[in-house]
C-alpha cells in the first residue's frame, strides 16, 4: 500500500529539469529520441491535418445546405469529400491516439524508460512526415476524386487525378503506423517496471496492445494494395479491370482487409482512454479488468474476419455474405462487454465531472449509438436498403467522431497537465465538451434519418425535400466546430499563463502521475517498483478528491510554516 | 540519465548497451520481438500479392501454365540453390560472430553479399530475356523491333528450358513464329498450342471440366477461342511475376545494403560473444528474403509443367 509521499513525491521540491527544458535548439526536437518530444511533434502535427480535413468538412456541410449543387460543382464536391476522407483517416485518425497519447503515457505507464526502440519510433515520425508531404502535394495539384475507398476500376481506369500520387503517400504513410506498432508491442513486452505484471497494465496499455497487432498484420496488406493500384495505372494491365479479365471484387477484398481492421485501430486507442477515464474520475476500480483487457483483443482477432460486410451488395458471393453478417455480429460482443463494464464501473463510484469526465460520459452515449447502428447494417436484409446512404456516413461518424475523436480529446484533457506542466480552464474546458456534444449529435442524428428516407452519400445535390434534416446537420456543423477550436485557444493559453499543475492533479494512482510534471527525460528519477494493482484506489491516494486535496494544501501549509 | 546510471553502473558499459534498456538481455529481448514483427508484416506485404497470385492461377490456370513454361526453370532453379547457399554462409557469420572471430565474420559476410549478387545478376538475365521477347506486360518496356531489323522472337521457348527437343520442334513447325515486329515495344505472346490443345478437349466434352468457368467466359468470343484475350490473361501472369520478383529482387538490394553495413561493423571488430544482435537480425531478414523466393518459385516457374513435360 503506497504512502501520500508515494503519490506526490515532489509536492515540495524545486523545479527540476524536464523534457521539455532538455535542449532548446530545433535540432535537439528534430534528432530527439525522446518518446515525449516525438509525441508532441506527432501532436502538432495530427492536429494540423485534423483542421485541414476540418476544412473539407465545413465545405461539404455549406455545400448540404441547398439541394442544388451550386457551391461546389460535382466534381469539386467528389474531390472535397475525398480529401476529407484521406486526410481525416489516414493522416488524423489513425495517428491520433497511438502516436500522440499512446508514444507519450506507455513508456511512462509501464515505468520505462523509453519506448524500446527509440530511433524506429523517430523514423516512424519522419516516415509519417513524407507520406503527408506527398499527400499535401498531390492536393495542391489538383488532388483526387475516387472516394477515400480507391474503388476499382474508377481509380485505375477512369480517374483523370492524382491518385497514382495519393496512393504512394498512403503506402508511405502505413509504414509508419507499422512501425509506431512494432514499437508498442515490443515495448509492452520487455520494458515493463519490476512488479508491472500483464494484469497490472492500466487498460490503455492493453488497448494499445491490441491496436498494434492490428497494424502489424493488416497495414502491410493496405501497403501492397495501393502499390498494386499505382502500377496498375502506370501499367494498364488490368488485374482489378473486369473488361481485361481482371476482377475489381479482389481490389476490394484486399482495401477492406486492411481497412475494416483499421476502423478498430481507429476506436481501440479510444477504448483505452475511455477505461482510464471512467475508472479514474469514478474513484472506483475498474470492473472486470480481465473482461475488457480480453476484449481488446478479441476485438483485434475478429476484426480481421468480417472485412466482407462491406461488400454484401458489390457481388459477393450471398453464402459468403451470410458468414461475414455473422461475424459482425459476433465482433459486436466484446464492445459490448466493455460498455456493460465502464456501465457497472460508474455503479456507487463517487464520480467527479471534471471536462475529461463529461468527454468520457459523452463517449458513452455516442459510441452506444454507433455501435448498435453498426449492427443495423451488419444485417444483411436491412443493409441492402441501407447501403451508401446517409445511414452509413452517420453510423461511422458516431463511430469515428464520436468514438475516436471524443476519446482523444478527453485523453488530450486529461493527460494535458502531465505533458506539459499546466492546468487549462476547466470552465471553457467543459463549456467546449458540451458543445462538441451537443454540435456533434446535432450534426449527424439528422443523418440517420436523412439515410434512412434514401439520400445517398457522395452527391452534391439531394431532392428538396430533405433539406430541413441538412440544414440541421450544417447548422450542427458549426457548433461543432466552434466546440473544437475552443481548446486550441484556451490549451494553447495554459501554456502561457495556465496554473502549474503539480505532479498528480487529480489525485490518482497510475504510475504516470507518480513522476513529475513535465516528466523528466528519462520519466522516473529512479526505476519504479510497482507493488500495487491496477486502478488501486486506498485511502490515501484520493477515494475521496476533496479530502485528498484538502491534506494536499495542508501539507503545502505545513511545509510551508516549517 | 545520471541517477538511472549508479544502479547499474557495470551495465552501462557494456558495449552496443543503448540508455534505454537496463542490461543486455532485455536489449536482445527488445531487439529480437521487434525484428520478429517486422517479418510478420513483410509476411502479410507479401501475402497480399500470394493472394492476388491465387486468384488469378485458379481463374485463368491454362493461362498460367504457359505464361510459367515461358519462365526459365534453369536461371530459377540456380538461383534457388545460390540463396540456399547464401542462407548457409549467413547462418555461419552468425556462429562466428558468436565466436569473437573477426577474419571469418568478414570472409562469410563477404560470400553472402556474393551469392546475393548472383542471384540479381542471374535475375537481370532473366529480365533482359523477358525484354528482348517481348513479354515485359507493360507497352513500351519491351525490345522495340521495326519491320526489316533483327529477329525477335515473341516468347519463343527459351534455349535452357526443359521443354522436350520434340515439343519445342512441333511449336517451330506450326509455322507460328516467325520475325515479330514490335514498333511500340507492345507485349507479345505467340504461344497458343496448349490452350488450342485443351479447347478441342473441351468441344469434344463439354460435360469435362477441363476448362474453368473463367476460362469459359474468358477466353472466347462468339464460341470461339479469342487468342488476344487469351493473350490478356497471359500478361497478367507476367504482370504477377514482374511484381513478385521485382519485389523480392528490391528486398535483396536492400539486404545487401545491410550486409554492407555488417561487414564494415565485422571489419572494425564490433561484434563478439556479448555483442552480436546486429548480425543474428541481419541473418534473418536475410533469411526471410530467401524463403520468399522458395516460396516464389515453385508458384512461378514449375507452374503447369506437366502439361507439356508427360501428364494430360
Amino acid at each position: 500500500m503506497q504512502t501520500t509521499e508515494a503519490i506526490r513525491p515532489s509536492i515540495t521540491d524545486e523545479p527540476r529539469q524536464n523534457y521539455l527544458t532538455n535542449g532548446y535548439t530545433i535540432k535537439s526536437w528534430l534528432l530527439t529520441k525522446d518518446h515525449k518530444r516525438i509525441a508532441i511533434m506527432y501532436l502538432i502535427s495530427v492536429s494540423a491535418f485534423f483542421m485541414m480535413g476540418g476544412l473539407y468538412a465545413a465545405a461539404i456541410r455549406l455545400e448540404l445546405l441547398t439541394p442544388a449543387s451550386d457551391l461546389l460543382e460535382s466534381g469539386t464536391y467528389n474531390k472535397v469529400f475525398t480529401q476529407h476522407g484521406i486526410l481525416m483517416i489516414f493522416f488524423f485518425l489513425i495517428p491520433s491516439i497511438p502516436a500522440v497519447l499512446g508514444n507519450f503515457l506507455i513508456p511512462i505507464m509501464i515505468g520505462a524508460k523509453d519506448l524500446a526502440l527509440p530511433r524506429i519510433n523517430l523514423l516512424s515520425l519522419y516516415v509519417y512526415w513524407i507520406g503527408g508531404g506527398l499527400v499535401l502535394f498531390a492536393l495542391m495539384q489538383g488532388g483526387v476524386d475516387t472516394g477515400w475507398t480507391f474503388y476499382a476500376p474508377y481509380s485505375t481506369t477512369f480517374s483523370n487525378t492524382y491518385v497514382m500520387l495519393v496512393g504512394l503517400g498512403i503506402f508511405v504513410n502505413g509504414f509508419s503506423s507499422i512501425l509506431t506498432g512494432l514499437n508498442f508491442i515490443v515495448t509492452i513486452h520487455t520494458m515493463r517496471a519490476p512488479g508491472m505484471t500483464w494484469f497490472r497494465l492500466p487498460l490503455f496499455v492493453w488497448a494499445h496492445y491490441a491496436t498494434s497487432l492490428v497494424m502489424i498484420l493488416g497495414t502491410p496488406v493496405i501497403a501492397i494494395t495501393v502499390l498494386l493500384l499505382a502500377l496498375e495505372r502506370a501499367g494498364g494491365i488490368g488485374i482489378f479491370d473486369p473488361a481485361i479479365g481482371g476482377d475489381p471484387i479482389l481490389f476490394q477484398h484486399l482495401f477492406w482487409f486492411y481497412s475494416h481492421p483499421a476502423v478498430y485501430i481507429m476506436i481501440l486507442p479510444g477504448m483505452g482512454v475511455i477505461s482510464e477515464l471512467i475508472s479514474n474520475f469514478s474513484r472506483k476500480k475498474i470492473f472486470g479488468y480481465e473482461f475488457i483487457a480480453f476484449s481488446s483483443i478479441a476485438i483485434a482477432v475478429f476484426g480481421f474476419l468480417v472485412w466482407g460486410h462491406h461488400m454484401f451488395v458489390s457481388g459477393q458471393s450471398m453464402y459468403a455474405g451470410l458468414v461475414f453478417s455473422f461475424l459482425t455480429m459476433v465482433v459486436a460482443v466484446p464492445s459490448a462487454i466493455k460498455m456493460f463494464n465502464w456501465a457497472a464501473t460508474l455503479y456507487k463510484g463517487s464520480i467527479s465531472f471534471d471536462t475529461p469526465m463529461l468527454y468520457a460520459i459523452g463517449f458513452l452515449g455516442l459510441f452506444l449509438i454507433g455501435g448498435l447502428t453498426g449492427l443495423f447494417l451488419g444485417a444483411m436484409g436491412l443493409t441492402v436498403h441501407l447501403t451508401d446512404t446517409y445511414f452509413v456516413v452517420a453510423h461511422f461518424h458516431y463511430v469515428m467522431v464520436g468514438g475516436q475523436v471524443i476519446a482523444y480529446l478527453g485523453g488530450i484533457h486529461y493527460w494535458w497537465p502531465k505533458m506539459t506542466g499546466k492546468m487549462y480552464s476547466e470552465f471553457w474546458g467543459k463549456i467546449s465538451a458540451m458543445l462538441v456534444f451537443i454540435g456533434f449529435n446535432l450534426t449527424f442524428f439528422p443523418q440517420f434519418i436523412l439515410g434512412y428516407i434514401g439520400m445517398p452519400r457522395r452527391y452534391a445535390s439531394y431532392p428538396e425535400e430533405m433539406q430541413v434534416l441538412n440544414i440541421f446537420s450544417t447548422a450542427g456543423a458549426s457548433v461543432l466546430g466552434v466546440g473544437l477550436v475552443m481548446p486550441l485557444i484556451y490549451l494553447g493559453k495554459s501554456l502561457i499563463n495556465g496554473k502549474p499543475a503539480g505532479d498528480n492533479p487529480w489525485m490518482l494512482p497510475g504510475l504516470e502521475w507518480r513522476t513529475q510534471s513535465p516528466p523528466p527525460t528519462e520519466n522516473f528519477d529512479k526505476m519504479p517498483v510497482v507493488t500495487w494493482e491496477a486502478y488501486e484506489f486506498g485511502e490515501e491516494n484520493g477515494l475521496d478528491l476533496e479530502a485528498a486535496r484538502r491534506r494536499d494544501r495542508e501539507m503545502a501549509s505545513d511545509f510551508q510554516k516549517n | 540519465m545520471t541517477t538511472h546510471a549508479g544502479e547499474h553502473n557495470d551495465h552501462a558499459h557494456a558495449p552496443g548497451l543503448q540508455h534505454q534498456f537496463e542490461d543486455m538481455k532485455q536489449q536482445e529481448e527488445s531487439v529480437s520481438i521487434g525484428m520478429w514483427m517486422f517479418l510478420v508484416q513483410e509476411i502479410m506485404f507479401f501475402g497480399g500479392l500470394f493472394t492476388a497470385y491465387l486468384v488469378f492461377r485458379s481463374k485463368y490456370p491454362m493461362a498460367f501454365a504457359v505464361g510459367s513454361n515461358h519462365l526459365n526453370a534453369f536461371w530459377g532453379g540456380l538461383n534457388t540453390l545460390v540463396l540456399i547457399v547464401s542462407s548457409l554462409t549467413m547462418a555461419l557469420t552468425v556462429y562466428y560472430a558468436q565466436k569473437s572471430n573477426r577474419n571469418m565474420q568478414v570472409i562469410l559476410i563477404l560470400l553472402t553479399m556474393f551469392f546475393g549478387t548472383v542471384f540479381l545478376g542471374v535475375k537481370a538475365i532473366e529480365y533482359t530475356d523477358k525484354w528482348s521477347h517481348g513479354t515485359v506486360p507493360i507497352t513500351g518496356l519491351n525490345k522495340v523491333v521495326r519491320e526489316g531489323h533483327g529477329d525477335s522472337h515473341a516468347s519463343k521457348p527459351i534455349e535452357f528450358s526443359i521443354v522436350p527437343q520434340a515439343y519445342a520442334a512441333a511449336t517451330a513447325a506450326g509455322g507460328e513464329e516467325h520475325a515479330y515486329v514490335n514498333p511500340r515495344g507492345e507485349f507479345q505472346w505467340n504461344d497458343y498450342d496448349l490452350i488450342e490443345k485443351k479447347v478441342a478437349e473441351q468441344k469434344a466434352d463439354p460435360n469435362a471440366y477441363i476448362l474453368t468457368t473463367d476460362e469459359r467466359n474468358g477466353y472466347f468470343s462468339h464460341g470461339e477461342l479469342d487468342r488476344d484475350k487469351f493473350r490478356d490473361k497471359v500478361r497478367i501472369f507476367y504482370w504477377i511475376y514482374f511484381v513478385m520478383t521485382g519485389l523480392h529482387a528490391l528486398h535483396m538490394v536492400v539486404g545487401l545494403g545491410l550486409m554492407t553495413w555488417l561487414c564494415w561493423m565485422a571489419f572494425r571488430n564490433t561484434y563478439s560473444a556479448e555483442y552480436y544482435m546486429p548480425v543474428e537480425m541481419s541473418g534473418l531478414y536475410w533469411h526471410f528474403v530467401d524463403i520468399v523466393w522458395i516460396f516464389l518459385f515453385p508458384l512461378l516457374y514449375l507452374l503447369g509443367r506437366h502439361f507439356i513435360v508427360g501428364g494430360h
